[in-house]
This record gives C-alpha cells, structure tokens and sequence, in this order.
C-alpha cells in the first residue's frame, strides 16, 4: 500500500468486507472481495455496488456554460437536453483524447444551463486544468466538487428493483442515459442511470458524509436480490466485456476519437468550431488514419494482456491495450490498435505473441458481451 | 482423491512436492491458488524438457492475471498433467490432488531441503501475514 494514496470515505467498509485492496490512480480501492469470476458474473445475472468515488465531478454552470463545452469537445451539446447525459470525450488541439467523459446537462430552474462532468480520477488535474485554460471571459463558473462528493454504481439486470425497494419507485427512476436530482432516505442524490459494464444500471452520488448510509442501505436492501459489492477487477472484465475503453491504456493525449474507433461520439452535423475539428473531421470523412482500435478473440485458451504485441501474417501489426479473459464468453478477449496499411476487418485473423510464441485470434465485432 | 498431506512439501514461493518412487509430482499450494483466484489457462512445459532450480517452467493464466511457475528443483520433466489443459479448474478445486502439475524425476533432493510440512508451512505464511500488519 502507498502511504499518499487517497482514500474513499467508503474504506472502512472495503476493510470491513475483507476486500483486498489495490493502488489506482492514488487512491486506495478493493480489487476484490471474494473472486473476481463471481463479482463478475454477479453483476450479469443479479446486481452490484462499486464504489466510485474516486472519480471526478466538475459542475459548470451560468449563462455560457453551453457555448464553453461547445468549444470542447466533439459532440454538439446543443442537443442534448436537461437531464440527459451523454458519453464524450474532452480534446485538445491536435484531436487528441484528454480525458473520456460523461456529461449531464442537469436539470436547472434559473433556466440558464447546469452541467456536471464525470471525469477520470487519473485525469481531474489535467482535465480542470484544461477547462480552466479555455475559460477566458465566458460567463459562466466551474466548480470542483471532486473531493467533497461521493459515488456509489449499482450495476445488473436487478438494479431497478432493489432502487424500489430503497423507497424509489420505477416511474420516479431516471430512464436509460437519463439524470435526475432526488431525495431519498433524507439524502439528496444525483442519480444517472449510466454505467461502465454493459448492463441497466445507476450511478448515484451524494455528498462524502452520506457516502456510508447509501452503501450500507443499499447492501441492506439488495440482499434479497442477490446484490454484492464489486471489486476493481471485476469492474475491469466487465468494461471489457461490454468494450468500453479505459483511459491511459485504450486511448490518450496522442490517440483521436476516430482512431479509438469512437465516431459515434462525433456529431458529424456540428456547426460550431471545436478544439482539433479540422483534424477530426478529416480522418472522419477521408478515413486518414493511421491506426485504429480493434477489438479481437483469441482462438485458444491463451489469455492475451495489455501491451502484447499484434502480428499479421508474421509482421507485427499492433498491439494489445486491454486484454483478459470474458467469464460470460470464456474465452480471451482483447482491445488493440493495427496499423491500417494492414485489414482489419472483422474476420481477419491476426496472432498475438505471448511469451515468445503466437497464439492465434481473429478479430470480431464489438462489444463482445451485449445483454440482449 | 485423498491427499496424504503429510507427504507434501512446500516451498516459501508456495510450490508443493510430493515424491513417490524417484518422481516428484510438482503443484502450486492451496495458498497460492486463492492468491490467483480463478484459474483459466495453464502453459505448461514440453515431456522431456529440463531446468534449473529456480527456473520459469510455466505460466499460470487467471482472470486477474498471469503469473509465472517456477520450478523449485532441478530436473527433467517426465509427465504434464493434461487435465489441467481442459479443465484448469481443477486446480482452484483440488490443488493438492486432480489439480498437479507436472512430475519431474532426475533431481537432487538437496534442492528442496529448505521446504516445509504443511503444517510448517501454515505457520509460515501466519507469521508473513503478520509481518505485513
């Protein structure tokens, strides 16, 4: 353990569960509580709890809060309506990825515009740096709320019916990709209804001192429904799974959001100028790149891991950023970037070398683990 | 199976032995597999191949993550456990038993002089705990 690594007011339930804890982007959070394989497959066929409070949330807020994240990012904000988020990345002049994030436009009775930021823990400096870099004059305010809030994910198919049983009826449940501000238990909670593993889900936030109350509660009344808490490991195969990707191993400052196969996230209608758009929109319309995210099975047992490298026909084509093995379709799964002078269609067999020797897989379509 | 456990040795990098008839059937420790967590591949080395004391003669892949075998004599590899190819969940259930890996014979029992009984072995890795507390 590092002395300096932060830790979430949840800790002390982590110790109490007996989970094994880890060092991840300077905090001290649990990688397991019981087997990985398990909280794994918790979260598909039940529900589970993480704690996320590590992350980031920025709130921004007046009257040109709009117009500045405009100015940000690719996707053209001017559509997305209050309590509505949507999965975005901040970039910089080259195009290139400083953080990945979720942006919710919350729900604002000054009518002017209300946004928070979910960023990376990894990223809050750079990230407020950036905004703060790009403020000027707009009228607006950018509050740092990071270490005074708390973040708690419930994930899986029972999520919405243990939120009922907490006293939050279904109808009174924000819809998929929605956000909205509650009361529940006397504790005011921003609940989304966004996630990082693929499954119906909710992230709930709340101030540190309710952090404890809001994890116990939910353990409580989820039990009945098969809940548990869910480690980092297991966080990790699950985002897998669903292929989403983790920053600083599937993407950063020197990858674009065309490159990490992310176009969806690009308005391709956007009128306004952002940071980097010539470059995007470029490598969008003229497909001029040269890499692009892929995501791969293998086709033995093997397992393949983050930075193995990718060969074609025994030339070295690319590498692995994120690999591991999928409970759900057991089999190793991986993302990685191949060079585009070579296919990489889906269906094109690639080997990954592990340890000195070629293990064949091919590369298929994403995600590899879809609930339906 | 049953597992005479007052045959086996193990080691302070958590490998056990077990020798019977001049061959030493070679495992990792009931300790080490809950170390790993779920166990989804193992590479395992060639029928014939030979190494040092102390030598990486296999890779242990879990969900977590992928961690090396060292062999802890020095010997000649005369049988690979092929169920452990199959089904490498043997050896999360039953380490000491369906769950070996490989059986070595040419070696020089002064290599694993230090190893411990199990019960030895157990109270080693009680004062490592504390140790880390």
């Amino acid at each position: 353990m590092k002395d300096q690594d932060k830790k979430t007011p949840l800790y002390q339930e982590h110790k109490a569960l007996h989970a094994k804890m880890l060092s991840f982007a300077g905090w001290q959070m649990p990688l397991q509580y019981t087997s990985v394989k398990e909280e794994h497959l918790t979260v598909r066929n039940k529900a589970g709890i993480f704690d996320v409070s590590h992350m980031g949330q920025f709130f921004i807020y007046g009257k040109e809060a709009l117009l500045f994240l405009q100015k940000l990012v690719p996707q053209d904000l001017t559509l997305l309506e209050e309590g509505k988020a949507v999965y975005s990345m901040l970039v910089n002049e080259q195009g290139g990825i400083i953080d990945d994030l979720i942006i919710y436009r919350l729900p604002d009775q000054n009518k002017t515009f209300k946004f928070l930021l979910i960023v990376n823990a990894s990223r809050i400096e750079n990230d407020l740096n950036r905004l703060l870099n790009k403020k000027n004059n707009y009228d607006l305010i950018i509050d740092n709320e990071s270490d005074k809030l708390s973040m708690i994910a419930l994930q899986g198919p029972r999520s919405s019916e243990i939120l009922e049983a907490l006293g939050l009826i279904q109808e009174n449940q924000p819809g998929k990709f929605k956000v909205k501000d509650i009361n529940l238990l006397n504790m005011d909670i921003i609940i989304a209804r966004t996630g990082y593993t693929g499954e119906d889900g909710f992230e709930l936030i709340v101030k540190n001192e309710n952090a404890v109350k809001l994890w116990k509660k939910l353990l409580e009344k989820g039990e009945n429904f098969g809940l548990k808490p869910i480690g980092y490991a297991a966080r990790d195969t699950l985002r897998l799974e669903a292929s989403l990707l983790l920053y600083g191993q599937d993407m950063d400052e020197k990858t674009t959001p065309v490159e990490a196969s992310l176009n969806w996230t690009i308005s391709k209608n956007k009128k306004e100028n952002f940071s980097g758009k010539d470059i995007i929109f470029n490598q969008l319309l003229n497909k001029n790149i040269n890499k692009k995210l892929i995501g791969f099975k293998m086709l033995d047992q093997s397992v393949p891991r983050h930075d193995y490298e990718i060969y074609i026909e025994n030339q070295t084509a690319g590498h692995v950023t994120s690999g591991g093995f999928s409970p759900c379709g057991n089999i190793g799964v991986g993302l990685g970037y191949i060079d585009t002078q070579k296919p990489f269609t889906e269906g094109t067999k690639i080997d990954i070398m592990i340890r000195g020797k070629f293990h064949p897989a091919e590369i298929i379509k994403r995600p590899f683990y879809s609930k339906n | 199976m049953t597992v005479d456990m007052s045959n086996i040795l193990c080691t302070k990098s958590h490998e056990y032995l077990v020798e019977k008839d001049d061959i030493l059937t070679i495992g990792i420790t009931d300790f080490a597999v809950e170390q790993l967590g779920d166990i989804v591949f193992v590479e395992l080395p060639e029928v014939g191949a030979a190494f040092e004391k102390g030598e990486v003669f296999g890779t242990i892949e879990s969900v977590k993550a992928a961690s090396e075998l060292y062999l802890p004599v020095s010997g000649k590899i005369v049988e690979i456990n092929e169920n452990t190819q199959l089904k490498p969940e043997i050896i999360n259930e039953d380490c000491f038993g369906e769950g070996w890996l490989v059986k070595v014979a040419e070696y020089n029992s002064e290599d694993y002089i230090e190893a411990m009984h199990y019960d030895q072995y157990k109270d080693f890795l009680e004062l490592e705990e504390e140790e880390e507390e």
